[in-house]
């Protein structure tokens, strides 16, 4: 099983979008609350060099917003 | 191969395509309904939500969750894409999203919605996601302890500025005109607010950094004088425009680039194309409107189906 982090804020569309993706898929995730959690927030920043929620971290890749393509393609899911 | 064919494809996912969408699935219509994303505008509230019927405070997350789980109840195809482009091909509609393919459908609801309005200045799309932002109520946590710009002083931005007095150190709200413009509430609130500096006859110039945003340059409008404000993020909160990329030869546009209706039913100028809510040139804008529109054009809908 691949390990994967979700970065994201309660109140982000793409965000939940991107959960769902997941769970259909049945990808287990951590999903971290960079709302509340401060020391997560500057990882997010750290690793993905940018301040947008959300962020996927896939085995140490790093990938930005719901690119439901890269995504799919990190975690080998079919169409 | 042949497209997957339906009786009716509904673009969008705000309240006018979900409002479609439940009257769609019982009248038996087989639908599907394309949406980027679910909740449209409605995600973007910073503040609580009270004025929707039966709500008397929400937050916009909640409201969302609570169309969606209504919308679940009922066999509705979904697909989460984004629709590209719409042809008509005799009485036949094809709609091509960006990963999943084509869809045919006899009609088609276009609830596309609105999409938040650049700046347009230097430095803007460089920054997008590196202290630029269009969505505070997704990206405000991130700029805790921050100092910050809301760029725009309607309702919007000052929801916007009052959301971020949670997280931010300073919030300076930059408005173009004279005067803001927003509810009396909201500016008594914000008045009140150490944290916020209300600014009026500001152009923005240009947004700066290296990595980050690093800071923002104006002119203030009534001295001509050029300045600066040191901020690590910006707000861009200056109105929508119509999510209409994918539509452009079958309907007519307003001067706004709204889509022309028959305010009566919601059609377009092509038969069995209609298109609801804040997409179209309805004159106001608003969840319970865009609802309603929603549901006029479903019943419009059901009434070519039936010809
Ligand atoms: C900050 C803010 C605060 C507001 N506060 C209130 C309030 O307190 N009360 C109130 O009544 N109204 C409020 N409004 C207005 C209200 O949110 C809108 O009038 C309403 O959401 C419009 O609904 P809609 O379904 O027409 O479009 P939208 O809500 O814009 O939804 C459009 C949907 O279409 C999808 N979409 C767009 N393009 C495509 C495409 N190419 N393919 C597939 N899907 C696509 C989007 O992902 C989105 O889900 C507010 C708006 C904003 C921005």
């Amino acid at each position: 099983m691949p390990k994967v982090k979700v970065f994201s804020t309660p109140t982000c569309p793409y965000c939940v979008t991107l959960k769902e993706f997941l769970k259909k898929n049945n990808i287990e995730f951590e999903d971290v609350n960079v709302a509340e959690d401060a020391a997560a927030r500057e990882e997010m920043i750290e690793k993905s060099q940018q301040m947008g929620v959300p962020v996927v971290e896939i085995d140490g890749q790093i990938v930005i917003g719901f690119d439901k393509e890269k995504i799919s393609q990190l975690l080998g899911i079919k169409k | 191969m042949a497209n997957k064919k339906y009786d009716l494809i509904i673009i969008g996912g705000g309240p006018a395509a979900i409002a479609a969408g439940i009257y769609a699935a019982r009248a038996k219509i087989n639908t599907l309904i394309i949406a980027k994303t679910f909740g449209g505008q409605m995600t973007r509230k910073t503040v609580s939500i009270e004025n929707y019927p039966g709500f008397k405070s929400i937050s916009g997350a909640d409201l969302v969750k609570k169309f969606v789980e209504h919308l679940q109840e009922y066999n509705v195809k979904i697909v989460s894409d984004s629709t590209g482009v719409i042809k008509k091909i005799g009485k036949t509609f094809s709609v091509k999203t960006a990963h999943e393919g084509w869809f045919d459908a006899m009609a088609v609801i276009v609830a596309s919605g609105a999409d938040p309005r650049p700046l347009e200045v230097p430095g803007e799309k460089e920054f997008i996601g590196r202290g630029v932002s269009y969505c505070t109520a997704c990206d405000a946590p991130i700029f805790a302890d921050k100092a910050v710009a809301v760029i725009g002083g309607g309702n919007s931005g000052f929801e916007a500025a009052l959301a971020l007095t949670k997280y931010a150190k300073k919030i300076y709200i930059l408005e173009y005109a004279a005067e803001v413009k927003a509810e009396e509430s909201n500016i008594n609130l914000a008045q009140k607010s150490k944290k916020i500096k209300i600014m009026t006859s500001v152009e923005v110039k240009k947004i700066l950094g290296d990595k980050f945003v690093s800071s923002v340059e104006y002119q203030n409008r009534r001295t001509g004088q050029a300045a600066a404000l040191d901020v690590q993020g910006v707000f861009v909160e200056i109105g929508s425009i119509p999510a209409t990329g994918f539509v452009k030869d079958l309907v007519d546009f307003n001067e706004r680039d709204e889509i022309i209706i028959d305010s009566r039913t919601c059609a377009t100028k092509t038969a069995g194309l209609f298109a609801a809510g804040d997409v179209t040139d309805v004159q106001y804008k608003q969840i319970g409107i865009a609802a309603g529109e929603g549901v006029k054009a479903l019943f419009s809908v059901a009434n070519y189906l039936r010809k």
